[in-house]
């Protein structure tokens, strides 16, 4: 009876105990990060790359699961979607959800998503097929501007497009805009001359440099430490500065002690040097924003993208 | 780097470990319905990071060749090819089963395997480079062409002509499906994110083929299920057999080396050549889809091919010409290799000891392949009202795990049932599939092709045949359609014989 007594006294406290244990234990069972892209690419990587160093912090299995389809819709809507309760975290490719948001009627918008940490810069760039008499920005545009509409200009990905044509539109020039599914094809046909510009990103730097293709700028506000000799478009007199940046994202919404776990683990392992390796040798630029600094960086670009998201509306959506 | 050290580098016991295990986990997915090399690579893929790179591709690439060869073991066992790549040894090797002759088909099937595999990597070996450069040349009018020149296979298989147009005209309809590349315009989408996406080959194929076959066998009766029986073949006679038919297993490798440089395209329209090919050139006296081991050489060793020769640009230029092979340039970049012509000189480690070690995946592919036909067989032994449920479980996996989606899991029932339905009035279903998967290639190629033109200035047909390549591929759909024309009309008069006498 004494200790039933006991028992029953102390069952409120145990509760709230338990409650608070809740949080702190965080996490107490497996995490998934959604990639709305196929497995390979360069999202997936960051993912696997942040999933497996984010595992061993917090001292849980993480799971990276592909969801691709739609240029990432169908992902990104899963994950914006799922319950808040820090179990479904993702990752992908900033702004594709912005992009989406304003192009097509999704079910998602920016503010379903929290977003955590930003991992990387990848800045957008042009570059010139192998045969191309042009090899700067000043004889593209020179000749762009001197023969309207004849100057071909590739592009695979929502962005792809976007900043083909803000290139375009800064530069003064008039161009045909032809679409690719996919980097690869898209190298493809830079590489064989079938096209005679790519809007492409700076990871497609090495292959297409080692098999004579010609980088014409960054469009990054200084060059990159990994190619000193590519110019930015900005020193070269053309404002644009425009790139992917591989961001880590919750369902808007997390308990304040959850997500101050997942942010704090974050902000540990960002300066862990074998994680950097890991970018490094994946030839990703790895530039870490916490939840804070991503927050200023994502206004920052949704302010220059949405004036050209909305003047090529009719061409982003169906010319 | 010379090739003593890098043979010396292969002939330990970890490198053998590891293709052995990569092939072996290859054929068990590529043998499961719904579940292929592309699936078996992306689960091992995390596996890689912290092997040495040269193993970690060792054994991917052992999957992705174990992959190719494993969908024939049940296209020929129980009809269900799990890859639209067994689909044409499905076709012949079905038939033979029926007949007792399994054993036999399977042996025809490892053993032309292993002489597309060697052909494949030899020439991904010896001719890369120049290789890299001839896929180069592929722009949107030749892509086009040959593109085209896939449809036209679609004449040479057996049937009505009616039906099987009415099956290809709906495989490029279901292509049409979603938002369109070039232009970006919705079509047939019903405001559904799902169909937005676009209707993806596998769910098609798993439905057509898996789900279809195992509806129908849920109203057969035990008696009518095809009885195991033991034959006695030696493997020897089947290798023969194989070299005896004067040069279809090269040929047919070759045209898989050569048409898996495409990107996209590549396996599927090389493994449709060949066969629609070997159909041509059969000397034997078995009609085709009754049970011709020829048509079962071409297609094997054609797919087997295809895996070196997806490499090629891969290697060479780091672009990755099919999706198991874009996973594996993933791979290769975690590992901060750079895929181009840069590989060779920065990292020939890397580059050769794969090169070479991709022939060890064929010598391990063909060990278990042809070891495990015996026991492959014993499917065969277990009753029907297991195997059903068993594939429906899995196929209904494998059309999840694609995308993770569960809406390709309806589209796999869907066409399940339209499947069924097609079987029992012999629409055939092959065309589907080609119609799907070229429908998209040649569609966007020929938007791509009208832009080009646009910008230059010129009409589209002389664009389109601006260069030697694209002439001479003009050249070959015209030769196809006389050709199909031809086999049409010899099958029409056989027929009509057969009939007065």
């Amino acid at each position: 009876m004494k200790t039933n007594l006991a028992v029953l006294l102390s069952a409120p406290f145990l509760l709230a105990a338990t409650g608070a244990a809740q949080a702190q234990d965080y996490p107490t069972k497996t995490i998934q990060i959604v990639v709305p892209y196929s497995a390979g690419g360069g999202g997936d990587t960051v993912a696997r790359i942040v999933a497996d160093r984010l595992s061993e912090e917090l001292d849980q299995t993480i799971n990276v699961v592909n969801r691709e389809g739609a240029g990432g819709e169908i992902g990104i809507d899963e994950i914006a979607r799922s319950d808040a309760d820090g179990y479904t975290l993702g990752v992908f490719g900033y702004p594709d959800n912005f992009v989406l948001e304003h192009t097509r009627d999704t079910n998602f918008t920016f503010d379903d998503l929290d977003y955590l940490a930003a991992f990387d810069e990848m800045p957008m760039g042009v570059f010139a097929s192998p045969n191309s008499s042009h090899s700067t920005l000043e004889e593209v545009v020179n000749y762009g501007q001197e023969n309207p509409g004849e100057m071909i200009i590739g592009e695979s990905g929502a962005l792809g497009l976007l900043h083909a044509l803000a290139f375009a539109e800064r530069s003064e020039m008039q161009v045909t805009p032809v679409r690719y599914s996919g980097g690869g094809e898209l190298m493809n046909a830079l590489l064989g001359d079938h096209i005679d510009l790519a809007s492409t990103s700076s990871m497609s730097h090495d292959p297409i440099v080692d098999s004579d293709g010609k980088p014409i700028g960054f469009a990054a506000e200084e060059r990159m430490d990994m190619f000193p000799s590519v110019p930015t478009f900005k020193e070269q007199g053309l404002d644009l500065v425009m790139g992917v940046s591989r961001v880590l994202v919750a369902p808007a919404g997390l308990p304040d002690d959850i997500r101050e776990t997942i942010v704090v683990a974050l902000d540990e392992i960002s300066t862990d040097e074998k994680m950097i390796a890991n970018f490094k040798n994946a030839a990703i630029p790895y530039r870490y924003l916490d939840d804070s600094a991503v927050d200023e960086m994502l206004e920052a670009s949704n302010s220059v993208l949405m004036p050209v998201i909305e003047k090529n509306l009719d061409q982003i959506k169906g010319n | 780097m010379d090739i003593v050290s890098i043979l010396l580098n292969l002939l330990t016991p970890s490198v053998f470990l590891v293709v052995f295990a990569g092939v072996l986990v290859g054929i068990v997915v590529g043998a499961i319905p719904g579940l292929n090399g592309a699936i078996g690579i992306s689960l091992l893929l995390p596996l890689t990071f912290t092997m040495e790179p040269q193993i970690g591709l060792l054994l991917l690439g052992g999957i992705y060749m174990g992959g190719m060869y494993g969908g024939s073991i049940t296209a020929i066992l129980i009809n269900v090819p799990g890859d639209v790549v067994a689909a044409p040894v499905a076709m012949e090797g079905y038939p033979l089963t029926k007949q007792g002759r399994s054993k036999e088909a399977l042996y025809y099937s490892i053993f032309s395997s292993m002489f597309g595999g060697f052909i494949g990597v030899l020439i991904l070996i010896l001719f890369t480079p120049p290789l890299a450069r001839f896929a180069l040349q592929f722009g949107p009018a030749e892509m086009f062409f040959v593109s085209l020149s896939g449809l036209i296979i679609v004449g040479a298989l057996s049937g009505s002509i009616l039906k099987a147009a009415f099956a290809v005209l709906l495989g490029l309809f279901i292509s049409t499906v979603g938002v369109d590349l070039i232009t970006g315009s919705e079509r047939f989408t019903f405001d559904s994110i799902g169909l937005r996406a676009g209707i993806s080959v596998v769910p098609v194929v798993l439905g057509l083929f898996c789900f279809a076959e195992m509806f129908l066998n849920i109203g057969k009766k035990p008696g009518e299920q095809v009885q195991y029986r033991d034959q006695k073949i030696a493997r020897m006679t089947v290798i023969k057999d194989i070299l005896r038919q004067r040069f279809l297993v090269w040929k047919s490798g070759l045209i898989g080396t050569l048409v898996g440089l495409l990107p996209g395209v590549g396996t599927t329209l090389a493994v449709f050549m060949s066969y629609g090919d070997a159909k041509r050139v059969s000397r034997r006296d078995i009609p085709f889809e009754q049970g011709n081991p020829d048509g079962i050489i071409a297609a094997e060793s054609a797919n087997n091919a295809t895996v070196g020769s997806s490499m090629v640009p891969l290697l060479a230029l780091g672009v990755p010409g099919s999706p198991t092979s874009a996973i594996i340039a993933g791979a290769l970049v975690i590992h901060g290799i750079v895929l181009g012509p840069s590989l060779f000189v920065n990292r020939p480690d890397v580059a050769f000891t794969f090169l070479y070690g991709m022939l060890l995946t064929v010598v391990a592919m063909t060990i278990i392949g042809a070891v495990g036909i015996k026991y492959f067989s014993y499917i065969l032994k277990i009753k029907m009202e297991y195997i059903v449920p068993t594939v429906l479980v899995f196929a209904l996996f494998g059309a999840y795990s694609l995308r993770n989606s569960l809406f390709d899991v309806f589209i796999a029932i869907v066409l399940g049932i339209a499947g069924a339905i097609f079987k029992k009035i012999q629409v055939p279903l092959a065309p589907i599939i080609i119609g799907l998967v070229l429908g998209g290639l040649i569609e966007t190629n020929l938007a791509r092709a009208m832009r080009i033109a646009g910008a230059r200035n010129m009409p589209l047909w002389e664009y389109l045949l601006a260069t030697p390549l694209s002439k001479g591929l003009v050249a070959l759909v015209v030769i196809m359609l006389l050709v199909v024309i031809r086999m049409r009309h010899k099958e029409k008069v056989a027929a009509k014989e057969a009939k007065n006498g």
